[in-house]
């Protein structure tokens, strides 16, 4: 089954008497375990592509399988539901909740996904060790550092098992040194199996992509295979 | 289950919400606070007025009634009780004969008078002239001394019974058996002092304890009988029974009277339940209005609440789209804020209660007997959590309507 099969989708916005036509007409497939970054300047519907994967958003037309089901036309709560289930989201600007602690954020996804206690302790833990945080479980956010705070939130990205990890531009917001850490991060993630799609401007943090597709206007522009290996695999 | 995570979650964003802003927490809940305290003390004062009320006419006796020239409570026609012939002595004595199953019959009259004990002074005392048989159809016994006995009515002798409150002012709390004092112009011997029966003569209602109880016979010799009309109080045989004998005392009333079939009766029979239910018509519109009238504070705490939510859900709308990212549903982030509405308000009413309670007990020792009852709690406390939901509900609803990715845009 694929991890996601986009068939011709366009979102039309309406803004005062304008209609901005985001997307027009994208047709995407991805296997399991695929490693893509999607690049294009402002204004291409970079992000409307990523909120319509990501299920914040529903296209105006076309069809939406994320592993073979149909999330198209569902509902506000319907897609809060497979967000929780099938969606791990990176933000740029971390996006963790200021006031919990390291735990209680990779745990939240599990709350609102109706684990038990125990069993959201097992998962948040197993996911914080991923990441390499075990020691700063009990720490708030504004006692980590920006690298630190990036690797929570994709604990809380990988802590329900998504089929797709969206980030959209995870390293925006770090130096390049943090960045790179961030990015091996991901790769690691990705050799363990994971699907991850992410959103980016800048092309040596494609390159660590597996594939690239360039948006322009709405549309695809290019789809590649990138020519660099792996750096794991090299 | 699953909902139970959820609910224990959005507590614990409550109370965190709260705790992170203590400052705004405790000027939201001020309004609430004076809201809960003017509802439960209203609730408590009427509560108290009417405990107070009930003790003091239990004096009067559930299972008495009272035959009397004009009804306790006029309704109508004020001329059609005016014209009535007095109830006498007589007439008090044919009733008792002809009521044998009554437990006791036994006539009184009323006047007022200033009374005097060396040189103190009390003004238009209540003195009840009736027979040793007033103890069976009251309540209330002697605290010292003795009561009226036979012979006192038979041979008219000057002795009086005095009520608590005189014994407290006339006497200054010193032990009066056996002391001679004035009634109007006339020297009566004091020989006992009732037991403290409580006051509703706060609202006009009898004072039991400001009355002094004279042989009937004294009293018509020393007061005038010749046109007084009396009160015949008769006790039924029994609780159940009060229905039928008030039908007995009717009939019995009306031969007495020599009343044709077609003439309406020329006297009137009362009851503790006639007081009663006078005062709760009264009691129940001010009572009303008071409630209504103190229910606006805990409105505007309400308001106060709500505009509280509103800044919160701005506050956090970047927080809301983050929750609603990682799969929070409508509901989640409804109960999150409905919680943290509620729990202010409801943090207010238990502030509110303990403030409250402090007021009563002042109430309790200043004016009249007066607590917070059990109930009066639960429903303050449901009252302060129904603000709390219906003050946050809009906010909440605006809150879980947030489309998450402008709520994720958000600065």
């Amino acid at each position: 089954m694929k991890a996601l099969d986009i068939r011709n989708i366009t979102k039309t916005y309406h803004m005062a008497s304008e209609e901005v036509r985001a997307l027009r007409g994208v047709t995407l497939e991805l296997e399991q375990n695929e490693y893509i970054a999607i690049m294009g300047p402002s204004g291409s519907g970079k992000s409307t592509l990523m909120n319509v994967i990501g299920c914040l958003d529903t296209p105006s037309s076309g069809e939406y399988f994320l592993e073979g089901v149909d999330v198209s036309k569902m509902s506000d709560d319907q897609l809060a539901e497979i967000r929780n289930r099938k969606i791990g989201f990176v933000f740029q600007t971390f996006n963790l909740i200021p006031r919990s602690d390291v735990f209680h954020n990779v745990e939240l996804p599990l709350i609102y996904g109706g684990l038990s206690g125990a069993d959201r302790r097992k998962l948040a833990e197993a996911a914080i060790e991923k990441v390499g945080l075990s020691d700063r479980i009990t720490h708030k956010p504004n006692e980590l550092s920006g690298g630190q705070r990036q690797r929570v939130a994709i604990a809380r990205a990988l802590v329900n098992n998504p089929s797709i990890i969206l980030a959209d531009e995870p390293t925006g917001n770090l130096d390049t040194a943090t960045g790179e850490e961030i990015m091996q991060v991901f790769n690691d993630l990705h050799a363990a199996g994971n699907t991850i799609i992410l959103v980016t401007h800048e092309t040596e943090i494609a390159q660590h992509a597996h594939r690239t597709i360039r948006l322009r206007d709405g549309m695809i522009e290019s789809d590649e295979k990138n020519g660099v290996l792996h750096p794991t695999l090299s | 289950m699953r909902y139970l995570y959820e609910l224990r979650e959005s507590l614990r964003i409550a109370l965190a919400a709260i705790k992170a802003n203590k400052a705004r927490g405790v000027l939201t809940t001020l309004g609430i606070i004076i809201g809960i305290v003017a509802v439960v003390t209203t609730m408590t004062a009427a509560n108290g007025l009417q405990n107070s009320f009930k003790e003091s006419i239990s004096a009067v006796g559930s299972d008495v009634l009272y035959v009397t020239r004009m009804p306790w409570i006029i309704t109508g026609n004020f001329f059609e009780y005016r014209n009535r012939e007095n109830l006498t002595l007589k007439e008090a004595q044919k009733l008792a004969a002809r009521l044998s199953e009554a437990k006791a019959v036994n006539p009184s009259s009323y006047t007022q008078r200033d009374i005097k004990y060396r040189a103190n002074l009390m003004e238009a005392v209540t003195v009840v002239g009736t027979t040793d048989k007033y103890i069976r159809v009251s309540n209330a016994l002697p605290e010292y001394g003795r009561f009226l006995i036979p012979q006192d009515v038979q041979y008219k002798r000057n002795v009086c019974v005095i009520g608590s409150e005189i014994q407290e002012k006339l006497f200054e709390n010193t032990n009066p058996i056996n002391k001679r004092m004035k009634i109007g112009r006339y020297y009566y011997r004091v020989v006992g002092v009732m037991e403290k029966q409580g006051s509703a003569g706060f609202f006009g209602g009898p004072n039991f304890d400001r009355q002094i109880i004279v042989p009937i016979t004294a009293f018509i010799k020393t007061f005038g009988g010749a046109n007084r009309s009396f009160s015949i109080s008769v006790k039924a045989p029994s609780q159940e029974e009060m229905a039928d004998f008030e039908y007995a005392v009717i009939g019995e009333m009306r031969k007495i009277r020599k009343l044709k079939p077609t003439e309406k009766d020329d006297f009137s029979i009362n009851q503790m339940n006639t007081l009663m239910n006078a005062y709760n018509s009264v009691m129940g519109v001010i009572v009303m209005i008071g409630l209504v009238i103190t229910s606006v504070s805990l409105f505007v705490g309400g308001i106060g609440v709500m505009n509280i939510m509103f800044v919160s859900v701005t506050e956090r709308t970047r927080e809301i789209g983050i929750r609603k990212a990682i799969g929070a549903k409508k509901r989640a982030i409804l109960s999150q804020f409905l919680f943290e509405s509620s729990v202010i308000c409801l943090i207010g009413g238990v502030i509110g209660l303990l403030v409250a309670y402090g007021v009563t007990a002042l109430i309790n020792n200043l004016m009249m007997p007066a607590s917070i009852s059990p109930f009066i709690m639960a429903v303050a406390l449901l009252v302060s959590i129904l603000t709390g939901v219906v003050s946050g509900i809009i906010p909440a609803i605006k809150a879980a309507r947030l489309n998450p990715i402008e709520a994720l845009r958000y600065e």
